[in-house]
């Protein structure tokens, strides 16, 4: 109440107003700094002030001039893609696959995992996923290697799908669209892919020969995020 | 010898395709302060639709902005930081956080490049707190102003005439004219910390007023710049 910077008639509001034209003024100490970050992320009020004070101060970025860059690109797209990943169907994480995930119900757990478990560094050249049904016994260990782009799995426990079922392998990107790679019948089944961390494995019990569908028809037994071997 | 001509008829188009439609436009503009504002003009028509596409993970709109925009943000992180290793470092970062936040750029609140430059200028502000004489261990240089080995301390550091010329072409008159009701040192400081990043320690020592003093200008500029902006 006594803080001489402030004016003498302050309120809260103003004081709020003031947190967020220093804010981004970038006048803060570096603790202040992080306080008002932190909250700008679950107060939508204050949010909405400091998004008023940037437009208010925008016109101050002619100040800038522009500077000879380097092409950071490679480095970039190394830290936000893997190092090799020249799929083009592979989408990445950003807030706009979230309407698609939960209109997918049946998986949207299991997507939730794989944000979950998202490591933000570069792809490892071997992810490992383990899928152990809940229900029945049965279990696959996947494991992709990524120098030959070819996913492994093994059903380690359990038997054979029943007479005329198939199990079926999925991956659930992002977009929480499950992508069919194929049937599993036998005790090792190898299938070409290029895959990356935090990308989701699924199988699920369909019709012999596979689900009719794009998607999944049959349930889920068991599913897993790829994650570092 | 045959195929010379085939060559030279195919060189002609690339040679168009490396230049971006911005400048295209400007080959044919006159005049510096022309140029730079078709420029920032031309590129914030072009940064927005980008932005949109990046949001839907296009990784060729997403190379496309880092041409487009690469050299505007350098320029923020070179005034703030000084120092072209963490320069390049908050690079990385800044695009690192534009693919993953693209989806909540705004099109219709503000420009491409208002929203790009919040962002670097985040970056930056972050690593500037960070350092160790932020956290007052020790102080390495009082007036970062100063001249110093690093060429890119050569860069041009527009004083408040340079900066106010450039306003002024800019649709940001506005802007200038509130500055203008301030007190003369008072805009100065609020402008150095915006463009440079200054802490209140940095500018108390700048303007050799107390530092509690310093917090009480910029305290008060602020409000009567939001007064003078939201008339």
């Amino acid at each position: 109440m006594s803080d001489p910077t402030l004016p003498p008639d302050a309120g809260p509001e103003e004081h709020d107003e003031l947190l967020a034209a220093e804010y981004v003024l970038g006048t803060l100490p570096g603790e202040d700094r992080r306080a008002a970050r932190e909250r700008a992320e679950v107060d939508g009020a204050f949010a909405a002030r400091i998004s008023a004070w940037e437009d208010r101060l925008a016109p101050l970025n002619d100040g800038y001039d522009e500077a000879p860059a380097p092409d950071l690109l490679p480095q970039i797209e190394a830290r936000l893609f893997g190092a090799r990943t020249p799929a083009p169907r592979l989408r990445w994480f950003s807030l706009g696959w979230r309407g698609g995930a939960l209109a997918t119900a049946a998986i949207a757990a299991v997507v939730f995992l794989a944000v979950t478990l998202w490591p933000p560094g570069p792809a490892p050249v071997v992810l490992r996923a383990d899928l152990t049904a809940e229900q029945i016994e049965l279990r696959f260990a996947a494991r992709w290697d990524g120098a030959a782009g070819l996913l492994e799995l093994t059903r380690a426990q359990g038997d054979a799908a029943p007479a005329g079922q198939d199990y079926e392998l999925w991956l659930i990107d992002e977009t929480g669209v499950p992508r069919s790679l194929g049937l599993l019948r036998d005790p090792v089944t190898q299938v070409r892919a290029v895959l990356a961390p935090g990308l989701t494995l699924a199988v699920s019990l369909e019709p012999e020969g596979g689900s009719p569908e794009a998607t999944p028809t049959g349930p889920v037994l068991a599913a897993a995020a790829l994650d570092e071997a | 010898m045959f195929f010379r001509p085939i060559l030279l008829v195919l060189r002609i188009p690339a040679a168009i395709l490396f230049l971006s439609p911005v400048d295209r436009v400007l080959a044919n503009e006159k005049g510096w302060q022309t140029n730079k504002e078709w420029h920032r003009r031309l590129t914030e028509d072009l940064l927005t639709p980008l932005l949109h596409q990046v949001s839907r993970q296009d990784r060729a709109a997403f190379r496309d902005l880092y041409r487009q925009s690469a050299a505007k943000l350098t320029g923020v992180l070179t005034r703030m930081l000084r120092d072209r290793t963490e320069v390049e470092d908050a690079l990385q970062d800044v695009f690192v956080r534009v693919w993953q936040r693209a989806a909540q750029f705004d099109g219709t609140r503000g420009e491409g490049m208002s929203w790009l430059v919040a962002i670097a200028r985040n970056v930056a502000l972050d690593r500037l707190r960070a350092r160790p004489e932020a956290r007052g261990y020790a102080h390495v240089t009082a007036r970062s102003d100063a001249p110093e080995a690093d060429p890119i301390a050569q860069l041009p550091a527009s004083g408040p005439d340079a900066e106010g010329q450039m306003l002024a072409q800019a649709d940001a008159r506005r802007v200038v004219d509130c500055f203008g009701e301030l007190e003369p040192d008072r805009a100065t400081a609020v402008r150095g910390a915006y463009l440079q990043g200054l802490s209140y320690q940095q500018l108390a020592e700048r303007h050799e007023v107390p530092l509690n003093t310093i917090r009480t200008w910029l305290r008060r500029s602020l409000l009567r710049l939001k007064e003078c902006l939201d008339r």
